[in-house]
């Protein structure tokens, strides 16, 4: 036989596709057989057949087979090593011994080396049933791994877009308080300088453009600190809630001093986060609780428990509490349920603690009656990627 | 008799310029005020070149970090190179709030580093703490001439 090898191919004009089979057999008789196997049950093949590496690797290359056929032992090469040309050049086929009798442990062994499936010359036909699963499941595996391909480009679509998201969310807050401190300096200016010198409408007027650029300051101070919950700047770690605890409190003396406020805590758990949102959870929902309180001083309480899925916490207060239809409003960004003048606050602290409660996995809800105080309570897990947090008090 | 005292601010906005002088008329200083708007105007002014040849050496300088043409850094770094400008005390007085602009300005030997506040009382009631300080406490450094 010539070294670049024969072509086979079955008679007939059928109009489905015809398989593509490289054969490794250096018996041409035997290798028409095969062909002949295959064509009885339906295949309509054509087939290239080698003898040795160069040729095969050729014929690989040139004809992309979609099933390999190796007789394992050949006068010039060992039809095993077809395996170890496919994993060169990449490429996953299957490939199918058809050979004389080898042994069971010897067969078990050329599976698990890589072959496919293997078939005695003299039981032939089992061949194409054989070649219909290894073309099955080839293709279940080309499949699936197109799936994937999608999934980890979709992933990869999804976290460059939030990435632009928060990026341009983070910029725009940025740069817009640089004109923006421009309007509100110079507004404020105008008012002392000019009140009383113009007319009433005058003063009128700019007192509405210096409270607005004012309040605009506020509003763009509180996107950004929005906008940062989802940029990984401090990596998480294990905290002691107590220890938050303390630094929260500092940090809201002068308004617990102001208001009377009395703010109690349960033993609180050693949980995985990030320290500084956190704090800002339970700051913003003590702040709150304290902002929001009815003509007695407030009292405060902070809980915690464990359940079989999270730890639960509890933030309640005497406070003024929130009516039933309004519960899930307020955990939405801007949404504020009083007057600026009867109550200040743009709106976003509870959505940003809905945030970052959320990128942790839990949840965050209120249960509360207008008029009698609220209950906010939301989960936090149980264990950080790695089960048992170490503590940093 | 002692001299005037002399102020040099370094900024780009006119806006914040303005700011910077009306907080100033509002405190105790009755110095003199001269400014520049871009790094090579700063330079040029403090090394009395060309039309600057009569530019009073100031006592401190305000420098704002993002200047066209040449950069506050490098103002700053021009004048610590300088062998009389570099005696001159410099407040970095920058929006800016970015630890890497921190640092490099005190790598660079800036005195103190100080944010622009965003509040105009509070930037008032900043720049009125830098004339107290500068020109209350502090002896400047005699001027070279």
């Amino acid at each position: 036989m010539s070294s670049t090898g024969t072509k086979l191919e079955t008679p007939g004009a059928k109009p489905h596709p015809k398989l593509r089979a490289l054969l490794v057999e250096d018996n041409a008789l035997d290798a028409a057989l095969v062909v002949r196997a295959l064509f009885k049950e339906g295949f309509d093949v054509i087939a290239d057949v080698v003898q040795d590496e160069a040729a095969f690797t050729k014929a690989l290359l040139a004809h992309n087979p979609e099933v390999v056929l190796a007789d394992y032992n050949l006068p010039n090469w060992k039809g095993m090593e077809v395996l170890t040309v496919l994993r060169r050049e990449g490429l996953d086929i299957p490939m199918i011994l058809v050979s004389g009798a080898l042994g069971d442990v010897t067969a078990v062994e050329c599976i698990k080396q890589g072959a496919t499936d293997y078939v005695l010359k003299d039981g032939l036909a089992r061949l194409p049933e054989v070649v219909r699963r290894a073309l099955r499941e080839k293709h279940e595996r080309s499949l699936r791994h197109q799936v994937e391909k999608d999934l980890a480009k979709k992933a990869d679509e999804l976290a460059r877009s939030n990435a632009d998201l928060e990026q341009f969310a983070y910029v725009a807050s940025h740069d817009l308080q640089e004109p923006l401190r421009m309007v509100a300096a110079y507004t404020q200016l105008l008012s002392e300088r000019y009140k009383g010198k113009l007319d009433e409408t005058a003063d009128k007027f700019i007192g509405y453009a210096s409270d607005g650029a004012l309040r605009m300051q506020v509003l763009i101070q509180d996107l950004l600190a929005f906008s940062r919950v989802g940029r990984n700047t401090a990596a998480s770690e294990g905290i002691d809630c107590n220890g938050v605890m303390k630094e929260v409190l500092q940090t809201l003396a002068a308004a617990i001093q102001e208001s009377g406020a009395v703010v109690t805590h349960g033993e609180l758990p050693a949980i995985w986060g990030d320290r500084t949102q956190i704090a800002q959870v339970f700051q913003n929902l003590i702040g709150n609780a304290i902002k929001f309180r009815g003509d007695n001083s407030p009292a405060i309480s902070v809980q915690a428990e464990k359940t079989d899925q999270h730890w639960l916490f509890t933030v309640s207060d005497n406070g003024i509490g929130i009516a039933p239809e309004h519960a899930e409003n307020i955990f939405v960004v801007f949404q504020r349920l009083h007057a600026r003048t009867e109550y200040p606050g743009n709106g976003i602290g509870l959505a940003i603690c809905k945030k970052i409660v959320e990128r942790y996995g839990g949840r965050i809800w209120v249960e509360a009656q207008a008029g009698s105080g609220s209950t906010f309570k939301f989960t936090m897990p149980l264990h950080g990627p790695d089960e048992k947090p170490e503590v940093q008090p | 008799m002692k001299p005037v005292p002399a102020l040099f601010i370094v900024d780009d906005n006119p806006a914040d310029l303005g700011l910077a002088r009306e907080a100033l008329a509002r405190c105790a200083y009755r110095g003199q005020i001269s400014s520049a708007g871009d790094g090579v105007e700063a330079m040029a002014f403090l090394t009395r070149r060309e039309k600057f040849a009569d530019a009073v050496r100031p006592d401190l300088v305000i420098l704002d970090l993002n200047l066209p043409k040449k950069d506050g850094l490098a103002v700053l770094a021009g004048m610590k190179a300088h062998p009389e400008l570099r005696r001159i005390p410099v407040v970095i007085f920058s929006t800016s709030q970015l630890a890497r602009d921190i640092t490099r300005s005190y790598e660079l030997g800036a005195n103190c580093y100080i944010s622009k506040p965003g509040n105009l009382n509070e930037f008032f009631s900043t720049i009125k703490a830098i004339e107290e300080f500068w020109f209350g406490p502090v002896k400047l450094p005699p001027r070279g001439e």
